[in-house]
């Protein structure tokens, strides 16, 4: 009857069938130092204009879609759309503070809040620094140029405004600090949405328990994001932020946020390098590219069920028609390859790719690397207070001195199915009682001097 | 009844007892008196109520965070009240509902808090007690048996001694380098016992079990010496809610890793850990632990046996098989975040946007408007760091301290971060943890 009269159509969930609205937050790595290394083969520019493309790719797939940027630094991580003014440190601030509350009835002036992007009709700028590209672009679809434009500025203003020593103090780049910033905008616009949707205020993590439980798996009203990476620096640099990376990570998977890896190859790769098979045993690391991809990022896709690609970048083949002039070689770029890369793998949205065969590492190596001497062991020693990890070339000073980080003292040789190399303890021997002395009976024979 | 039973029993307790006495009723009349309407603000005409709403949330955050040793690999016994008093409809629809969706939340945050340790579940009912799930370290387990609890009935009289004999037993095996504890939910205002109730407490004090209590009812006095004597007169562990949210939140408390004594630490000892690495095989094989065929698992590192999940015990070898991660998980309790502070108006100008989140503060108002008519200080509702001075607005606050353990601007490059994370100024000032560097070279 239902189906006869057509009310079916508004006792069904509607939301259900509509895609819900995607939130993509890139975090770009802008060392300058590693795009430096990469230069021959793709430089920063075109870079930054495939991820331009891949953006209006992702906006264009849903009019409520959502997209935001984080340079991830070699000092710090910077915000790079969308961004509102910037703080500035605490003794400019406070002169510049009466300027602000003379203006604060001057209309004219565009306030801080106000002075988002205007529309350029005239080809005057609202912004004063540099020249914007709106004079030859007024054809462009508007979201598209607004985010160009702010993004090429904020990037402009960020490289410009680091010194070359900065540059030499680091070779890495603030990951973690780019993470914690992406989780606090998702934290912020699920929160947006769930308001603007269903009228009820909850809190991120309980958004998150709340569809975990939910039997129906309908996502409409919770904004579905996730975080592309896009990597260049080498691994052994990330060192340093191991607990703060791993505290995103484990926020991630909470939240159910994917995150994605594109990594950059830093030496240009050999086209004919074939793909690592399969391992069938424990990973031997000396011989698959990971040595080269970051261990740390490997873990952080393959916990939060994200896809991870190492990038080659092979440039293209030289043109051999008579039409197009053959290019040097010295100009020869992968303008395309880290476009296909983003557009095949890492456009579709957390909710469809159940649907598809996402590309996934196998081999993510999980083995833990001691804190004594950075070696990858397959079984270690862990201390019970601080949860530190030692390899068994350490046991004997753990013995002498303790627990190497937080210097409680340890009992190696200990009870229980933890005891290791415990020497076993001679019971002393009963000695049986003797009957009208003399004879040593069935107790421990005594050996005998020889008369 | 239980004090006379004491009194009768032992003569030289009597001044324990009448120190115990004066205690309680020194208790009962420092509860705490809240006057919610003269919290309300007017401001033109209408209530304020992100005021309330934002110190709600400071008030959730603001706890200790001095960096305390914990213990970390922990084996917990939740024991549930099944009686007739858990049929109650003060808390909606029914106190056992409500205790068994808790109970629900309360695994899932309990194993991601604490990945090595391991849970197990009884239940109080009909005066025995009957075990609903064996302690193991899988929460999928665990989920599984309370939700088939939820058709059955409360019913019959708790028995306190059962079910403590039954915790004991269970927690007979737990190794002495992890913490034994007990976390029992009591709805009921009465216990039945076969035999002597003081005999099995003195028990779980002579094998080093702690227990709290959580009451839904009022306060009963054999609850308060269970929690007292096993945690040497401490009796903040025993706590009686007001609310259905005071309930979570106390569940939740839980999950935290309790802090270690000063008799406890010299049972420190050195753990062997295998770290697996995964597997893929072209043909499927049995895995160890539950004889299913699979391609892919974990290879024990000592014996080779194939396990498909972690973190689990090698079934052959009895080796403990983890992640890295999983010990990750615990270092935000070794090294927690600092609390940030309120920002007053006079050093609000300094920004207008979250460091963070980008979302907008209010203006700053002019200078008379910065103190409201009792003399208090209106919230500027900025937040900041200590480390590296940066405002952040409340939720990101609520964010960072509750899920992502990280402040964002100390991350950001504003501050360098040492080898475990501990943030240093600029200046080589060391803030939050306090530790010696583990001398690695990198």
């Amino acid at each position: 009857m239902d189906g006869a009269d057509g009310s079916q159509h508004f006792s069904d969930e509607l939301p259900s069938r509509e895609q819900s609205p995607s939130l993509l937050t890139i975090i770009l790595d802008t060392n300058p130092a590693a795009w430096a290394l990469i230069d021959s083969v793709l430089p920063i520019s075109n870079a930054v204009a495939n991820l331009l493309v891949f953006i209006n790719a992702h906006l264009a797939c849903n009019y409520t879609n959502q997209v935001a940027v984080i340079a991830s630094h070699c000092d710090k991580a910077h915000w790079l759309y969308p961004t509102a003014s910037v703080q500035k440190p605490r003794q400019e601030r406070q002169h510049s503070s009466r300027d602000l509350s003379q203006d604060d009835d001057d209309d004219e002036v565009p306030t801080n809040r106000n002075k988002r992007v205007k529309l350029n009709v005239n080809g005057t700028s609202a912004t004063q620094d540099g020249p914007t590209m709106s004079e030859t672009e007024s054809n462009k679809y508007r979201p598209y140029r607004l985010i160009e434009e702010e993004l090429v500025r904020n990037l402009r203003s960020l490289t410009s405004s680091t010194s070359p020593a900065t540059i030499q103090e680091t070779s890495s780049t603030k990951v973690a600090g780019a993470l914690t910033l992406a989780l606090s905008y998702i934290n912020r616009r699920s929160q947006e949405y769930q308001e603007s949707s269903t009228g009820i205020s909850a809190s991120l993590a309980d958004q998150a328990v709340a569809t975990a439980t939910d039997s129906s798996n309908s996502s409409s009203n919770v904004l579905q994001s996730r975080i592309l990476i896009i990597t260049l620096s080498p691994s052994t640099d990330l060192a340093h932020q191991y607990i703060p990376i791993m505290n995103s990570i484990f926020a991630c998977q909470r939240l159910n946020i994917p995150i994605d890896v594109l990594q950059l190859p830093l030496l240009p790769s050999d086209p004919k390098q074939k793909h690592p098979e399969p391992v069938t045993t424990t990973t031997d690391i000396s011989n698959t590219p990971t040595q080269t991809s970051t261990v740390f990022l490997q873990q952080a896709s393959d916990a939060t069920h994200g896809i991870f690609i190492l990038a080659h970048l092979t440039p293209p083949p030289p043109q051999s028609s008579a039409s197009t002039p053959d290019p040097p070689p010295t100009t020869r770029i992968a303008t395309n390859s880290m476009l296909t890369y983003l557009l095949t793998s890492f456009l579709s949205a957390p909710s469809t790719r159940h649907h598809l065969i996402t590309p996934t590492r196998i081999d993510v190596d999980f083995r833990a690397a001691c804190f004594c001497h950075r070696n990858i062991i397959p079984t270690g020693y862990v201390c019970s207070i601080c949860l530190s990890i030692f390899c068994d070339q350490s046991l004997e000073a753990l013995d002498r001195e303790g627990c190497l980080t937080c210097g409680t003292e340890l009992s190696v040789r200990g009870q229980g199915v933890g005891s290791m190399g415990r020497t076993p303890v001679v019971v002393a021997a009963k000695k049986k009682k003797r009957k009208k002395g003399g004879v040593s009976g069935v107790g421990t024979p005594r050996a005998e001097t020889p008369v | 009844m239980s004090r006379r039973r004491v009194d009768a029993r032992d003569g030289a307790d009597n001044d324990a007892a009448g120190d115990r006495e004066d205690d309680a009723r020194g208790q009962e009349t420092n509860f705490e008196v809240t006057r919610t309407w003269d919290d309300l603000e007017e401001v033109d005409g209408n209530l304020a109520v992100t005021a309330i709403s934002e110190a709600e949330k400071r008030r959730r955050l603001l706890k200790d965070t001095t960096p305390l040793q914990r213990g970390i690999i922990r084996h917990l016994i939740l024991l549930l009240d099944m009686s007739d008093a858990m049929g109650e409809k003060d808390l909606r629809p029914t106190r056992f509902q409500v205790t068994l969706n808790f109970t629900i939340a309360f695994i899932r945050e309990y194993f991601e808090q604490n990945p090595i340790s391991q849970l197990g579940i009884i239940a109080m009912r009909n005066g025995v007690a009957e075990p609903i799930s064996d302690m193991s370290g899988n929460p999928t387990e665990h989920i599984k048996a309370v939700s088939r609890q939820k058709a059955a009935e409360p019913h019959g009289q708790p028995s306190l001694e059962n079910a403590l004999d039954l915790a004991r037993a269970a927690l007979f095996h737990a190794p002495s380098h992890g913490t034994r504890e007990i976390l029992l939910v009591m709805g009921a205002l009465h216990s039945v016992d076969p035999g002597d109730v003081h005999r099995t407490i003195d028990a779980l004090v002579a094998d080093k079990i702690h227990a709290s209590v959580i009451g839904l009812a009022a306060q009963v006095a054999i609850c308060h010496e269970l929690v007292s004597k096993t945690n040497n007169g401490d009796t903040s562990g025993y706590n009686i809610i007001m609310h259905e949210g005071h309930l979570r939140e106390l569940m939740m408390a839980v999950t935290t890793p309790p802090a270690t004594l000063e008799q406890a630490k010299s049972a420190s000892s050195l753990l062997m850990m295998g770290f697996p690495s995964r597997t893929v095989d072209t043909q499927p094989s049995l895995c160890a632990c539950h004889s299913r065929p699979s391609r892919e698992g974990y290879l024990c590192s000592r014996c080779g046996t194939k396990v498909c999940g972690l973190p689990s015990e090698c079934p052959a070898c009895s080796l403990t098989l983890i992640l890295s991660t999983h010990l990750a998980r615990s270092y935000h309790h070794l090294f927690p975040l600092v609390n940030w502070v309120e920002v007053p108006w006079s050093s609000a100008n300094r920004s207008s946007e979250c460091f963070a989140c980008q979302r907008l503060f209010p203006e700053v108002p002019s200078r008379e408007q910065w103190h409201d008519k009792d003399s208090h200080e209106t919230s500027s509702s900025r937040y900041e760091c200590t480390t590296c001075h940066s405002h952040f607005c409340i939720e990101c606050d609520l964010f960072a301290h509750e899920v992502v353990h990280n402040c964002p601007g100390c991350q950001s490059g504003l501050a360098t971060a040492g080898l475990m994370g501990e943030v240093e100024m600029e200046d080589g000032h060391l803030n939050g943890y306090d530790g010696n560097a583990m001398g690695v070279e990198s």
